[in-house]
């Protein structure tokens, strides 16, 4: 049946949070009694990316972008834009420095600049439905491996793609599948192909949102691996936090199996797969390749030395190929439309070495002082002033940039200077950070850096297992020096000792999460040691956050005497009557922040 | 295996291909430092100290050595700069929480760390884990592991219970290298610092034991109780460790037989007064004997369980014999030994004061008169008087810890408090249980103390009843080791006597059955008091070894159908001298 308009209607987990189902119910009721049920269709698709505007909602084939749509806002969709064909103005989206509402999808900066692989059906398809899948190309490059390349040629394929890891380590997958491959022939033991689902970084949801959105692309990706491997069996470990994905995913492996695209004789061409959803318990140290192994059989989740490799000895001792869901989901397009199309964009020429550049490209999650907080996928070699500016949007209220996080808490903080970087795995590991899995956090000025190190820290010695001593005491140590230095009580000798102690964590942690864990402390030590110096030398925090060091104040050239601090203050530390200058005891202050929250006229200062 | 070639601290060596680079090192008498390491179990590359650098083609890399393949052309530095200051910072964190480990300590002064920067702690435990890896890789037990994780990872049990699946093996205690671990008991307070018993559960009797060879003990063998273990099998050079060996029961056939089967010492715990089990400190002469000797648990130094040298010690003869309540008879070696007792003592601890408690002493035989005096001389006190009771029951601070024996000094008519730091229980000599089915097996018999019973007590003292079984030693009644030395050289030449001549003198009087007349009734088998008679199944008749025969008659009395007969009393022998004695 042809529909004259479809709505879709996002369902991940933020515009889900929002209220989208209860928003597909109602839609659907209006549309229904408007008797308009035969010409237009309800869809709810995977995650749009544009999370910071949910729920979101598509009008097509207009192409109309609706954000932050409630419920109450379904009769004037239905009467004006479904019935009367104008789109309901209050309900698009307006770019924060502009006045003009942008109606169509395509011309909100948001979604210009990205470039869409691994994301190419979000929005597009409903994710429970493989033949939504099917109908946008879906399965087309497994019949493709399948039935016209033999499994070194897919190898061989993705090598020559100069695809890496997107999971963090950024080593080449093509590599990977070749050892693997190699080791299963060498020992006679049948390898298995697992993907790492285990997404544990404080703000990254990317892995998340390719599951929820498109879960059929992972699907297709590991059957594709374990082709090329020579594998029968497969996992998902998946993290028990992601119950909608993990829903998915299920929903998808089963519906693969109904169509013959896992199990016994797929696709007819003889090759036997099927997978297994495993879920984590929710260790950020089990998205380490050895403690997702030893978890996954049974196990404690500690990671155990690397010196014999997993892709030779792993998941029961047999050769296991582990890449992160990102992965698996750029290989079908890679199958599809070749490895020279692949190579193409990025940067440095792969196609010899994948070491020599990153091709493709990457999806980051977006997140704090900015503009538009959401889900990217943007090409290798986009600058990160391109990412957070343009697509981003900028900084919110028209404050100052001041560092970007990359590659989640064992990354690195980034300053102004290195926005004009290139953002891929070498240039951005040269800088001190790291790709990691994606997660992107923007500062801005209000953000003390040396908090940000002692948040990162305080989160990874709560994820740390423990089991080595450096990672686990050495993380302790440093928050205790970190928190020493927040609270004013710092030396100018604790920052020499935290470089210290930084340098050893590198050489002598057991697994990656060790060895990468001082990252924040000395990415912001070598970009913002001048913050570090202003806490323990002039005892000031100059993002204003740290508590012990900063007192608050009322500005009286800005008061205007609302009185709404006084109500929003728990400790009757603001007094003053309406329409009067107010004033602040420092003494009663207890600097918790919610006068700053609810004064409209910035008049609360910080020093 | 491939070997290969690789330098360690600039020195050329060669190598198994993947051998552990720890291992590699110390094969060179390079020692690295480490404290998560044992050579039985698989490495598990936690505490990190051992990290060294590697350079392969130029390229520098950190690895741990415990767990490290080597592989061609490798160069490694154990002892560079970087190292150090790594080892160094290390030991700094592991010395905030566990300031006062002295291995931590000692490993820390080696590096320089004198001030750590993070302060000292006060934990016992550096999580090395090899408690955890040896209870479930060698052990079998699973009863330890890690609990929660980053800085608040614990050591313990499942729910931090008492494990029901510990066999209180002590592996995890050995393993610890902190001392971390200690084994309690339940019911007797702390552990028994220096075990009497053996040491392992592989042991060698006693030095003198012969055939000199090592036996292991099922009941505490790990083994035997997880399935698992078998750490003996590998280190053993010469593979000579079979645990599948079974008992084995042999059919010897021999002309004639010594019973030796010894005595066994009094059970103290019996003697309730005296609190052994109860309190530490108090002994059996036997485990005195362990404790002096030179290959025991101290290296012959007397000790108390907690390691100290004791000031006073008090020795209790006659303790269960020469009582009413126990055994009547008194074992004859005590009082001697306790003398020795008491010389070696003064001999091995300067000034340390002795208290013999005697009923009366029995220094009978060649120079031990002589002995007794001696001892008066050296200064050892003695006291006429049963001990009434043993306790621990202080009256002052002084006595604090201490055993306060109590009794009647009949030498002074008073009763007698005397605190002291060991007590020596002379306990009592006494039959084996067994030795009553002994004498069943063996046609012998026992007396009332359950000694065997020699033929006669003058005239055939290694004799029994039964041709060719002879006894010799402590289970025909309490002697010292001369008298036994005497008694089974009697014994032996007694035996030897019999197998020279090579035929035995059968009585000329002894009982026959006619098979004929045999209903298989066996009446007879049972009652013959030297198992002569066997039974014959395939023919259903009774028959009477000549050889064992004593010619008692009690068979011919029992047989109801008169089918056993005595030679030279047959019935008609009998009524003929009847009829004679009539006919006068």
């Amino acid at each position: 049946m042809a529909y004259r308009a479809h709505c879709l209607i996002c369902t991940g987990t933020g515009c889900v949070a929002g209220g989208s189902f209860n928003l597909r119910k109602t839609l659907e009721a209006e549309i229904a009694k408007r008797g308009l049920d035969r010409e237009i269709q309800v869809i709810t698709t995977g995650c749009q990316g544009f999370c910071a505007e949910g729920p979101i909602m598509i009008v097509q084939p207009d192409g109309v972008f609706y954000c932050r749509v409630e419920e109450r806002d379904v009769p004037a969709i239905v009467e004006e834009h479904l019935l009367k064909g104008r789109p309901v103005k209050k309900l698009l989206y307006t770019p924060p420095t502009e006045k003009a509402p942008i109606p169509a999808l395509k011309d909100i900066p948001f979604f210009a600049k990205q470039k869409l692989i691994v994301l190419r059906n979000r929005g597009l398809i409903d994710p429970d439905r493989i033949e939504d899948y099917i109908a946008v190309d879906g399965y087309t490059a497994l019949g493709k491996a399948l039935t016209q390349m033999t499994p070194e040629g897919i190898v061989l394929e993705i090598k020559r793609s100069g695809l890496r890891g997107r999971g963090g380590g950024g080593f080449p997958a093509g590599i990977k599948w070749e050892t693997c491959r190699h080791a299963g022939q060498v020992r006679g033991v049948a390898p298995v192909v697992i993907c790492n689902a285990d997404e544990g970084d404080p703000g990254a949801f990317m892995d998340r949102s390719i599951i929820e959105s498109d879960p059929h692309s992972v699907v297709e990706g590991m059957i594709i691996a374990a082709r090329g491997i020579g594998a029968s069996e497969g996992f998902v470990y998946i993290r028990h936090e992601y119950p909608l994905a993990r829903q998915r995913l299920q929903l998808a492996l089963d519906h693969a199996r109904e169509f013959g695209l896992l199990g016994k004789n797929i696709l007819g061409a003889g090759m036997d797969f099927d997978i297994e959803i495993r879920e984590g318990a929710g260790a950020f140290v089990c998205g380490e390749s050895t403690a997702l192994m030893a978890s996954l059989e049974g196990k404690l989740g500690e990671p155990r030395a690397k010196y014999i490799h997993t892709v030779e000895h792993g998941y029961q001792d047999r050769p296991s190929n582990l890449n992160n869901v990102e992965t698996y989901a750029n290989v079908p397009l890679i199958i599809l439309r070749g490895a020279d199309w692949f190579a193409s964009m990025g940067t440095g020429d792969v196609k010899e070495n994948p070491w020599n550049g990153s091709s493709g490209t990457k999806v980051f999650s977006l997140v704090g002082k900015i503009n538009n907080t959401g889900l990217i996928e943007v090409p290798m070699g986009i600058s990160l002033r391109e990412i957070i500016f343009d697509i981003g949007g900028g900084i919110p209220k028209g404050r100052k940039f001041k560092a970007v996080q990359t590659g989640g808490p064992s990354g690195g903080c980034l300053p102004e200077e290195k926005l004009d970087m290139a953002v891929d795995f070498d240039s951005l590991t040269e800088a001190g950070s790291m790709m990691g899995s994606g997660g992107m956090i923007v500062m801005d000025e209000q953000t003390c850096m040396v908090d940000v190190a002692r948040y990162f820290i305080a989160f990874l010695t709560e994820e740390s297992c423990g089991k080595c001593t450096p990672c686990r005491e050495g993380l302790k140590t440093m928050l205790d020096v970190l928190t020493r230095i927040g609270d004013g009580k710092g030396r100018m000798e604790d920052l020499g000792l935290l470089e210290e102690m930084g340098a050893v964590m590198q050489d002598c942690c057991l697994c990656a999460l060790g060895t990468s864990a001082p990252n924040p402390v000395l990415s912001t030590l070598q970009y913002f040691r001048h913050e570090y110096e202003a806490h323990i030398r002039d005892k000031k925090c100059p993002g204003g956050v740290c508590k012990e060091l900063i007192t608050y104040g009322i500005d009286p050239a800005k008061c205007d005497g609302c009185h709404a601090c006084v109500r929003a203050c728990s400790t009757a530390a603001i007094m003053g009557e309406v329409k009067k200058v107010h004033t602040l005891d420092v003494h009663k202050c207890i600097k918790c922040g919610a006068c700053i929250e609810v004064c409209r006229r910035d008049a609360i200062t910080r020093t | 295996m491939k070997t290969i070639k690789l330098k360690i601290n600039g020195i050329e060596t060669e190598a198994p291909d993947r051998t552990p680079l720890l291992q590699a090192a110390e094969r060179m008498g390079i020692r690295i430092p480490t404290l998560c390491h044992h050579p039985l179990l698989e490495p598990y590359g936690v505490c990190r100290i051992c990290t060294v650098e590697v350079r392969i083609r130029n390229r520098v890399r950190m690895v741990t050595a415990c767990n490290y393949p080597v592989t061609n052309g490798i160069e490694v530095f154990t002892d560079s700069e970087r190292v150090r200051r790594n080892r160094r910072m290390i030991l700094e964190w592991m010395l905030a929480r566990c300031g006062h480990v002295p291995v931590l300590n000692r490993l820390a002064e080696e590096y320089g760390v004198t001030e750590p920067r993070f302060g000292r702690g006060d934990d016992d435990c550096i999580l090395c884990g090899l408690c955890v890896k040896v209870c479930s890789e060698v052990v079998g037990a699973n009863v330890l592991g890690f609990f929660d994780r980053g800085p608040n990872r614990t050591v313990s049990t499942a729910y931090d219970r008492t494990s029901d699946r510990c066999i209180t093996c002590g592996a995890c205690a050995q393993v610890c290298p902190t001392g971390a671990i200690r084994i309690k008991d339940d019911q007797e307070g702390i552990y028994q610092a220096m075990p009497m018993g053996p040491l392992t559960s592989i042991n060698i009797d006693f030095m003198q034991a012969v055939p000199r060879k090592a036996v292991i003990d099922r009941d505490s063998c790990i083994h035997f109780k997880t399935g698992k273990c078998q750490v003996c099998v590998d280190v053993c050079e010469a593979k000579a460790i079979d645990h599948k060996q079974e008992d084995r029961v042999e059919e010897v056939e021999v002309g004639t037989i010594l019973l030796t089967t010894g005595f066994q010492l009094q059970d103290p715990r019996v003697l309730k007064e005296y609190g052994y089990g109860k309190y530490k400190n108090i002994m059996t002469s036997l485990d005195f004997e362990v404790l002096n000797n030179a290959g025991g648990p101290t290296a012959g130094k007397i000790l108390t369980a907690d390691g100290k040298v004791p000031k006073s010690i008090g020795i209790v003869h006659c303790v269960g014999s020469r009582d009413q309540k126990y055994h009547e008879y008194c074992s004859r070696v005590c009082c001697m030994y306790a003398l020795k007792f008491a010389h070696l003592i003064k001999e091995k601890i300067h000034g340390c004061e002795v208290y013999n408690f005697y009923i009366d002493m029995r220094c009978f035989g060649k120079g031990y008169e002589e002995f007794y005096n001696r001892l008066l001389r050296e200064g050892v006190n003695f006291v006429r008087g049963k001990v009434a009771e043993i306790n621990d029951a202080a009256l002052d601070p002084s006595e604090e810890g201490k055993l306060i024996m109590r009794a009647e000094d009949t030498m002074i008519g008073v009763v007698r408090r005397i605190p002291v730091d060991m007590v020596v229980l002379c306990l009592a000599m006494e039959a084996k249980p067994e030795a009553k089915h002994l004498s069943h097996l063996f046609s012998c018999s026992t007396g009332k103390d359950g000694f065997f019973t020699e033929k006669h007590p003058k005239l055939a003292p290694v004799s029994t009843p039964a041709d060719g079984i002879f006894i010799a030693g402590a289970c025909q009644g309490p002697k010292d080791i001369p008298d036994t030395v005497a008694q089974a050289g009697a014994a032996a030449s007694a035996a030897l006597s019999l197998i020279q001549r090579g035929e035995v003198e059968t009585e000329a009087v002894t009982a026959t059955i006619q098979e004929e007349m045999c209903s298989g009734c066996q009446i007879c088998v049972g009652v013959c008091p030297y198992t002569a008679i066997t039974y014959d199944k395939g023919k259903n008749k009774s028959s009477i070894n000549d050889a064992l025969c004593k010619g008692c008659g009690t068979c011919v009395a029992a047989c109801p159908a008169g089918a056993a007969y005595q030679k030279h009393f047959r019935d008609q022998q009998i009524f003929a001298e009847i009829d004679g004695i009539l006919a006068i």
